[in-house]
């Protein structure tokens, strides 16, 4: 017994005093840093995007600059809600989603600074920043009908709308309303047509569903695979991420599908964007600015295509073949704060409809 | 009154402050449900909340009945008989712990969806062109399995320890009355373990009730989706918070059940000889049944999803930068186990507290603390960040006087997560503590104060030695809890601070299952290392 008591209290001990070590060191790498003469060489990045493509990305920058990046991710409303707890004395200096609709929300809720940069104005085109330039885009992902090659025929694909007619009945794949990217889909449609056609279109897509929202997006590419619908509303970067899986039944999957970007004679495939805010407290706003600029340069636009499989903003860049493979396409002309400013407009319309 | 003056001492006064601690961040959301309603919730009420609650009441209720069944069942042949590998499956049968409920369900989805290890052989194996909607787990009915194999050990755990040290003079004295096996089991052994199920079945439904990443990916509404959906769907942490306080009275009401269950009835020590139970063999045919029953939830629960866990990161190797994983692994111990160590001596001081006090309504103060397990995770942080932050603000000073430059000292540091931890996994180590407490009565603490002892050297040599059982599994129970935790350590953590279930989650969330199964299988590792240590510790006190 003795034994057991006297493990605990030892491992009680070297716990506490590890607690002690590592808050100590923690709390004062900032002070340290943020001395006054000494320019900081570190930036603070609340980031929603965990792709590992992006930590290379923040290395490479470490090494060209010298700038420390430090790391927080997590998800983007539960960061957004930490930094505005956090108020003034946030150490956050720069936050980065992967939906315009949060950075929407981040610039209502007073979080973040307007920034100006001739290097961001020219790498990145103006209807992907923000028009009282609080954030930026860094990347654009189009959510896009994914087909069956050998049961439907491209011809008769035509618009998102189309889908909510009789001919679709039972084959339409899309997972459920919680996801963001869907609700930035009817947000962008309200925007478009108007919260009567918004609504009305959400109501036939749930009457054509070939079953019940579940799973992610890969899961519909594979439930079109098995046979249970026909089309499936999709990013296109999970359909590149499958085409190059580790995993060959995925790839064989996705071998069975292709790429079909709706609306091209009216308004245009929906499109998001992956982008970033200085905080309006920004410890560190120049290097935080910097990162921005570096992010959107040619070098990191082309590994966020290539490895990624996600649109560069930087119209500098070419996309990678895989994207160019599936074609050129028009995007909604639309601003990316609507996104943000209809999601909650675009949740309670789902939950009239019955979308799940 | 002397005997009340006689409780009130260093032990009363830390239990007390402990409990408020572990209140205060709650209050919060206490506070949130006298708020007036707005149009979200008018809405809420109106289109959705009706599903919500229903699907929440079937999910929790299913769960609660297939674990009890199947952990009762577990600890019940465990504890009582003697068949091949019982000595293995004593321990193993608490692994599916290990694995993270969210983890289990892309794992199953992965092993039975179309381009799984079960579709893809019948189809290219055996030509079988069969329905996939066969297969289908993502649905109601799957996630009340996903809980159930990865939840049952609560009630497998708590109710083994207690009927293999506690009841064996019982059990032994009903079977010398000639009672049968079925009759000692429903006329004894059910009454008695019933303190240790209700506090097993307690944790899963609280487990369940706050489990996000289940019921996210598969699709279902349940009340904490609502909860998510005001908050980050709508901007309105106002409802949500309404919300979680409605969740917190359902809490509060399946406590005072709890309580009522319990009633006044004690089965505590009635001799010094706490022996284990002689154990009946089985032969023959029972034997292997018993083994095989054994065998098939451990497969279920562990080594099927294990299987499939290697097997994607033999298809992954390569692909992830390993070297950061090393510092993962620390961090995750490091956390899991400071957490865990601060828990059983707090949950130590609050349980004694909770024996010694006789009043109706202090009896139930310690319950309190347990409601941080109610709340969903992400909520908890939002109120801790702001008790903190409210924190350094009046300390702020004190920064400044030392030469900080910063005001921000607490809140940005790990204090703030395992601050946190605490709040959020107190009543898994006080369940397990209490369970303890119940067991061994108050008997041999009055006779020790009788002799002169004072409470703190009665609470040393006395209370903490009968304790030992329970105070490992609380130790265990709360370790592995920790290693799998998601939403606090997302939003709480330090930076730079990545631990292996933050890297898994991040790669699940992305739907990159067979990236994250690496980290995945770690904490399952470090987790089951864990269960093996401790239990020969355990086994070597008992010898």
């Amino acid at each position: 017994m003795k034994k057991l008591l006297s493990f605990l209290l030892v491992l009680g001990t070297l716990l506490v005093l590890a607690a002690c070590g590592s808050s100590n060191s923690s709390e004062e790498q900032p002070a340290e840093t943020s001395g006054e003469e000494t320019a900081s060489n570190e930036v603070n990045l609340y980031t929603a995007r965990h792709y590992d493509v992006d930590d290379e990305l923040y290395k490479k920058f470490e090494e060209e600059t010298g700038i420390k990046v430090n790391l927080i991710k997590g998800e983007a409303d539960e960061l957004l809600e930490r930094i505005k707890r956090e108020g003034d004395a946030t150490q956050a200096d720069l936050f980065l989603t992967a939906d315009a609709g949060r950075l929407h929300r981040a610039k209502e809720d007073g979080i973040l600074q307007s920034v100006s940069s001739d290097v961001l104005d020219e790498q990145i085109p103006a209807n992907f920043q923000d028009e009282d330039q609080m954030w930026y885009g860094l990347t654009k992902r189009a959510r896009v009908i994914l087909y069956d090659k050998e049961t439907v025929d491209p011809s008769e694909l035509s618009t998102y709308e189309a889908l909510t007619e009789d001919e679709w009945a039972g084959r339409v794949l899309i997972r459920s309303s919680e996801n963001i990217y869907n609700q930035s889909l009817l947000a962008s449609f309200i925007e478009l047509n108007g919260e009567e056609e918004a609504k009305e279109w959400a109501a036939g897509m749930v009457e054509n569903f070939a079953r019940d929202p579940e799973g992610g997006d890969r899961d519909q590419a594979k439930a079109i695979a098995a046979g249970v619908g026909d089309v499936a509303i999709m990013n296109t970067y999970y359909f590149g991420q499958m085409l190059n899986s580790e995993d060959p039944e995925e790839v064989k999957v996705a071998e069975g599908l292709d790429v079909f970007f709706p609306n091209q004679d009216t308004t245009g495939t929906h499109v998001n964007v992956s982008g970033a805010g200085v905080v309006k407290s920004a410890k560190n706003q120049e290097n935080a600015i910097k990162l921005l600029e570096f992010l959107s340069a040619p070098e990191a636009q082309e590994t966020f295509a290539s490895v990624n499989y996600e649109y560069p903003v930087n119209e500098a860049v070419e996309p990678s073949e895989l994207l160019q493979s599936w074609g050129d396409f028009k995007e909604q002309d639309i601003s990316m704060s609507a996104l943000g400013e209809n999601n909650a407009q675009a949740i309670l319309l789902f939950n009239e409809v019955g979308w799940k | 009154m002397q005997r009340r003056l006689a409780n009130f001492n260093i032990w009363t006064v830390g239990a007390v402050v402990i409990i408020l601690m572990l209140f205060l961040p709650n209050l919060t959301i206490v506070t949130g449900f006298f708020t007036p309603s707005n149009d979200n919730w008018e809405h809420m009420k109106e289109f959705v909340l009706r599903q919500f609650v229903i699907n929440s009441l079937i999910l929790t209720l299913a769960t609660a009945f297939f674990t009890i069944l199947i952990g009762l069942s577990l600890a019940w042949l465990i504890a009582q008989y003697d068949f091949p590998f019982r000595r293995f499956l004593k321990w193993a049968l608490i692994l599916p712990l290990s694995i993270p409920p969210f983890i289990g369900a892309y794992t199953y989805h992965g092993i039975l969806n179309f381009t799984g290890a079960i579709q893809t052989t019948l189809r290219e194996g055996f030509g079988m062109e069969l329905d996939p909607a066969y297969f289908d787990i993502m649905n109601l009915p799957g996630a009340i399995f996903i809980y159930t194999m990865f939840l049952y050990p609560y009630v497998y755990t708590i109710t083994q320890v207690y009927l293999s040290e506690q009841s064996a003079s019982l059990i032994e004295s009903t079977r010398l009355l000639g009672k049968g096996p079925w009759r000692t089991f429903f006329q004894v052994v059910l009454p008695i373990s019933r303190i240790s199920i209700i506090a097993g079945a307690s944790l899963v439904v609280l487990e369940v009730l706050n489990d996000y990443g289940v019921v996210k990916y598969y699709g279902i509404q349940t009340f904490t989706t609502a909860i998510f959906q005001s908050w980050f769907g709508l901007g309105d942490l106002d409802t949500s918070i309404k919300l979680a306080a409605s969740l917190m009275g359902f809490v509060i009401i399946i406590l005072l059940i709890e309580k009522l269950l319990r009633g006044r009835r004690q089965y505590s020590y009635f001799s010094t000889k706490v022996r284990p139970l002689q154990l009946i063999p089985l032969s023959g045919w029972k034997g292997f049944a018993a083994a095989g029953y054994g065998m098939l939830i451990l497969s279920l629960g562990f080594f099927i999803p294990v299987i499939q866990l290697v097997d994607w990161t033999v298809l992954t190797f390569g692909t992830i930068p390993m070297e950061e994983f090393m510092r993962y692994v620390q961090n995750s111990v490091f956390v899991a186990g400071l957490s865990a160590t601060l828990i059983v001596i707090l949950a130590l001081i609050v349980g004694n507290f909770a024996r010694m006090v006789q009043g109706k309504y202090t009896k139930l103060l310690p319950k309190l603390t347990v409601l941080g397990y109610s709340i969903p995770g992400a909520v908890i942080a939002v109120a801790v960040v702001t008790a903190f932050v409210a924190l350094d603000g009046y300390l702020a000073p004190l920064y400044l006087a030392i030469g900080l430059e910063t005001t921000l000292v607490l809140s940005v540091s790990i204090v703030l997560l395992l601050a946190a931890y605490i709040i959020r996994f107190f009543a898994i180590g006080y369940n397990s503590i209490e369970t303890g407490y119940d067991k061994i009565g108050t008997n041999f603490r009055d006779a020790s104060r009788l002799l002169g002892a004072g409470p703190t050297k009665t609470f040393f040599k006395v209370d903490v030695p009968m304790m030992k059982g329970a105070i490992i599994s609380g130790f265990i129970l709360v370790f592995i809890d920790v290693l799998k935790e998601i939403p606090l350590t997302l939003i709480l953590r330090p930076f730079n601070f990545d631990t292996l279930s933050t890297k898994a989650f991040q790669y699940a969330s992305d739907e990159k299952i067979m990236e994250a199964s690496q980290a995945s299988l770690l904490i399952v590792g470090i987790s089951a290392l864990a269960i093996v240590i401790f239990y020969k510790i355990l086994e070597k006190e008992m010898d």
